[in-house]
């Protein structure tokens, strides 16, 4: 491993160090900052779809002179259809992506497998800049004339041709998806490369920590399914460009809608898995961690997490029981997805057993968790109903979908994703944050986002539909208005929530010094803890060898021999019974 | 150059037949009764179908089994964090025992058969023989056929008058408006000219895609007097919101005594059209959007 992985000089000039960097490190912190700067924009466009929702048609505080002069300050319906669309694509794509797959993946690829660097790591950081142009594509496509991308998140056709959104905006927004489906497959074929080759002697496969094994499949995933997307936007600008008719049907053509579909689901449904296998990792090593006790039945959840992986390509079409598709095809689609139950089910009890019997310690990290593991039963369990297809001639396009899918790719993403920063901060940055502060960051947002998704449940179980500018425009709707404009309160009170994380990173971040304990402050055994905090350009002076799984928490034998309850991967230590796990 | 003609030309057309499909709808509208009566309470919407409480029954059922799990999940980490806290000691268990796997395995499977297939079965029964069943719906006496043209943002409705057929002059076509008998089946074929609609029936628990280049089905029958509500579920542009229609569930006879008169309206402007020819005539054939029946499946 050594000779294939020389050490270099750490760079000096400021802008190899901090902008053209190639360093993984680097590169995971400017995924975050990008990913972060983008999640505020999305949540801010989240705001103000709730105001839309709470107050139909009323000027919105603050913001709406300034945002909307024309219709003195009030959302217009031609705004509302901006906003929504934005939202989703924006935080799908720009910043749950980066947050889960470029953040944790460079930052913990190299170092829980004991690498000095990604495999290519010039690759990675063209991928970073790629990613940084599509960023600057969806802020164009904000700004130019004819207005915004407005056809929805999932940019359906013929909705999304000339015919119904000829704006610079949506075309600009469709090349934006290509650049980041470029982006994305660069850092997924770099981290597959890593995952294969820079593995430390001894870290075989069955040794990794589940985080890594989340992003390796997720990153198959993505090398997989983007391409897809590629395909399907491409076509989609040539329709919209050079009067090509893959897509238009109707008075104005002869191509297939529904062969949009059919593309963009066979990606979109592997991606909410792609976002979601990243976090369920971090989240199953966290529970072991904090419950100090092994993750319960690791190959059991590894394989659950493999097939799970499988089942997400074969289950796209529930996204389109009512679309008009065979029946023969729905009745498949209805089965396999249901099917998928069956690994979540596997993976859910070994959470829960990992905690069990544990000595749990209510960290921030932990908290965050515990909250995943809630939200993540919330968002699991209402997608049942949406499984099969008679439910879903009810169900399908109200807020119960959104409801559920928030659940499941925003509170649980996002909490991940917490927990993940406030359990690598030291490591990244070399202090702590203020656990104060992230404590009530974590009830505070706990408390919102079950407060706002539990709304949109709410409303769609009683029938309230997607995307309405005025839902009260319905009378089976009307009733709903208090209900809606509590969980408004609940989406703001969310909103503040987040001012306490921002505080507490960026203070931290920012402020000068370096604190005590900082090393391995959680005394956790995966390979980053047994470098210096922040490590070194090179991260590991030596390659480390590894003799253990990553949760080798309170064995009797180690506390009586070592006086902890905690084993670091490379600490050789031999058991009087065999136990390789 | 010709690339914004053609749109300039496209535009137009859409005004035009918008235009036409508005004032023949005029014409023909039946005035709006009683608006829909509110809802109240945050469960369903009032159930006005044959059918509809086989869904209901379904969604009642997954939630008491997954009120179950998800109460069980949250005792499960509450007693966790109670009892097994910093001063508990923790134990030293992989979990990859044999027994471990088994147990596991077959809890996973026990409730999968459970919720799962309790689902699976019973939503293959419904779409089977009731919600897709449009082979069988053909086949029943009183079937009331509809020819629903989806367009931005409003709902064409065509019924096949007293001949039967679809396309000639004793058409009835009504914009915004659906008018169907009670206890009856209603069977409906679905186009959208432009993007794609859904065509969205809350109170009778359907909703079905209306998409531009095919023709889809629906079908329900009506157990309750009254004005409900139809929506487009699905994001149709910037109106999307004001995309809505009524459906008037009427006696039988009221329902074909309706039919009868607008019917007779209808031919009488077809022929004073024809008479008069020129733009009459052409405003006229410009809302001949139907089509003849397809057949079923």
């Amino acid at each position: 491993m050594s000779e294939l992985q020389p050490i270099h000089a750490a760079p000096t000039s400021f802008i190899k160090k901090h902008i053209f960097s190639t360093d993984h490190k680097v590169i995971a912190k400017q995924f975050l900052w990008a990913g972060l700067l983008f999640l505020a924009l999305g949540g801010f466009l989240a705001m103000l779809i709730r105001w839309q929702w709470a107050f139909p048609g009323e000027a919105v505080p603050f913001v709406g002179q300034g945002m909307f002069p024309s219709s003195d300050g009030s959302i217009t319906p031609s705004g509302y259809t901006k906003l929504f669309t934005n939202h989703g694509l924006i935080m799908i794509f720009f910043a749950i992506t980066p947050l889960l797959i470029g953040f944790f993946g460079n930052l913990l690829i190299p170092l829980q497998i004991g690498a000095r660097d990604m495999a290519f790591p010039r690759l990675n950081m063209a991928s970073f800049w790629v990613f940084v142009l599509s960023q600057l594509l969806v802020l164009a496509s904000l700004v130019v004339p004819l207005g915004a991308a407005a056809a929805g998140w999932t940019t359906y056709p013929p909705l999304s041709t000339n015919i119904a959104t000829p704006g610079l905006g949506q075309t600009l927004m469709v090349m934006a998806l290509f650049v980041v489906g470029i982006s994305t497959i660069m850092g997924a074929i770099n981290y597959i490369v890593t995952i294969i080759g820079f593995r430390a002697p001894g870290m075989g496969y069955f040794k990794m920590p589940l985080s890594i094994w989340g992003l390796w499949l997720a990153s198959i995933l993505n090398l997989l399914f983007v391409p897809v997307l590629g395909s399907a936007g491409l076509l989609l600008l040539f329709d919209r460009l050079f009067d090509t008719q893959f897509f238009i049907a109707g008075a104005s053509g002869n191509g297939d809608p529904i062969l949009f579909q059919h593309l963009f689901w066979l990606f979109g449904h592997p991606e909410v898995y792609i976002l979601i296998l990243p976090a369920w990792g971090v989240i199953a090593d966290f529970l072991s961690f904090f419950s100090r006790k092994p993750s319960y039945f690791y190959k059991g959840s590894v394989w659950a997490l493999v097939t799970i992986s499988i089942l997400s390509a074969l289950v796209y079409g529930h996204h389109m029981f009512v679309a008009g598709m065979s029946p023969m095809l729905g009745k498949s689609f209805m089965l396999l997805t249901l099917a998928i139950s069956i690994p979540a089910e596997l993976l859910f009890l070994n959470w829960l057993h990992t905690i069990w019997k544990g000595s749990i310690r209510l960290t921030v990290p932990m908290l965050f968790s515990l909250g995943f593991v809630f939200v993540f039963a919330l968002g699991g369990l209402t997608g049942i109903h949406l499984g099969t297809i008679s439910t879903d001639l009810y169900l399908h396009d109200t807020m119960f979908v959104v409801g559920h899918f928030h659940f499941t790719l925003a509170a649980a993403t996002f909490l991940a994703v917490f927990a993940g920063i406030y359990f690598w901060f030291p490591k990244m940055f070399g202090r702590h944050m203020n656990q104060r502060l992230g404590k009530i960051h974590f009830w505070t947002s706990f408390i919102g986002i079950n407060g706002v998704f539990t709304g949109q449940l709410i409303v769609g179980y009683a029938g309230q539909h997607r995307r309405l500018y005025d839902p009260y425009e319905y009378t089976f709707i009307k009733h709903l208005q208090p209900l809606n404009e509590w969980t408004t309160y609940f989406a703001f009170f969310l909103g503040v929530s987040s001012l306490v994380f921002v505080v507490n990173f960026f203070w931290n971040v920012f402020r000068r010094g370096h604190d005590e304990n900082i090393d391995n402050p959680w005394e956790v055994g995966t390979l980053e803890w047994t470098v210096p905090s922040p490590p070194h350009h090179h991260n590991f002076d030596t390659i480390p060898t590894v003799f253990h799984g990553p949760h080798e928490y309170s064995n009797p034998e180690v506390k009586k021999a070592l006086g902890k309850d905690w084993l670091a991967q490379t600490e050789k230590f031999s058991f009087s019974k065999q136990d390789d796990s | 150059m010709t690339k914004s003609n053609n749109q300039f030309k496209r535009i137009i057309g859409v005004l035009v037949t918008a235009l036409s499909v508005l004032i023949v709808g005029l014409w023909h509208g039946t005035t709006a009764l009683a608006a829909p009566k509110m809802e109240t309470g945050i469960g369903l919407p009032k159930d006005i179908s044959v059918d509809g409480h086989r869904i209901d029954w379904l969604l009642g059922v997954t939630n008491l089994f997954v009120t179950i799990l998800f109460i069980m999940v949250c005792l499960w980490i509450l007693i966790a964090c109670i009892k097994h806290g910093k001063k508990h000691t923790s134990d030293y268990d992989h979990g990859e025992s044999k027994h471990t796997f088994i147990a596991s395995l077959t809890v996973s499977a026990l409730v999968f058969l459970i919720v799962d297939g309790n689902l699976f079965v019973n939503s293959m029964i419904d779409i089977d023989y009731v919600f897709w069943d449009f082979a069988g719906v053909e086949k029943k006496p009183d079937l009331v056929r509809i020819e629903i043209n989806a367009h931005q943002w409003a709902w064409d409705a065509r019924y096949a008058g007293p001949d039967g057929q679809f396309n000639t002059k004793d058409d009835v076509v009504t914009l915004n408006q659906i008018n169907v008998p009670k206890d009856a089946p209603i069977l409906f074929q679905l186009a959208s000219v432009d993007v794609i609609h859904s065509f969205y029936l809350p109170n009778l628990r359907v909703k079905q895609d209306v998409v531009p280049g095919r023709i889809t089905h629906l079908w329900f029958q009506a157990t309750e007097l009254g004005d409900f509500d139809i929506a487009c579920a699905q994001h149709c542009g910037v109106n999307h919101y004001l995309m809505k229609a009524q459906l008037t569930v009427q006696n039988s006879d009221v329902f074909q005594e309706w039919i009868r008169q607008q019917s007779i309206d209808s031919v009488r402007l077809y022929e004073t059209a024809v008479k008069e020819g020129g733009i009459h005539e052409k405003r006229f054939q410009e809302t001949q959007w139907g089509w003849p029946w397809k057949k079923s499946l």
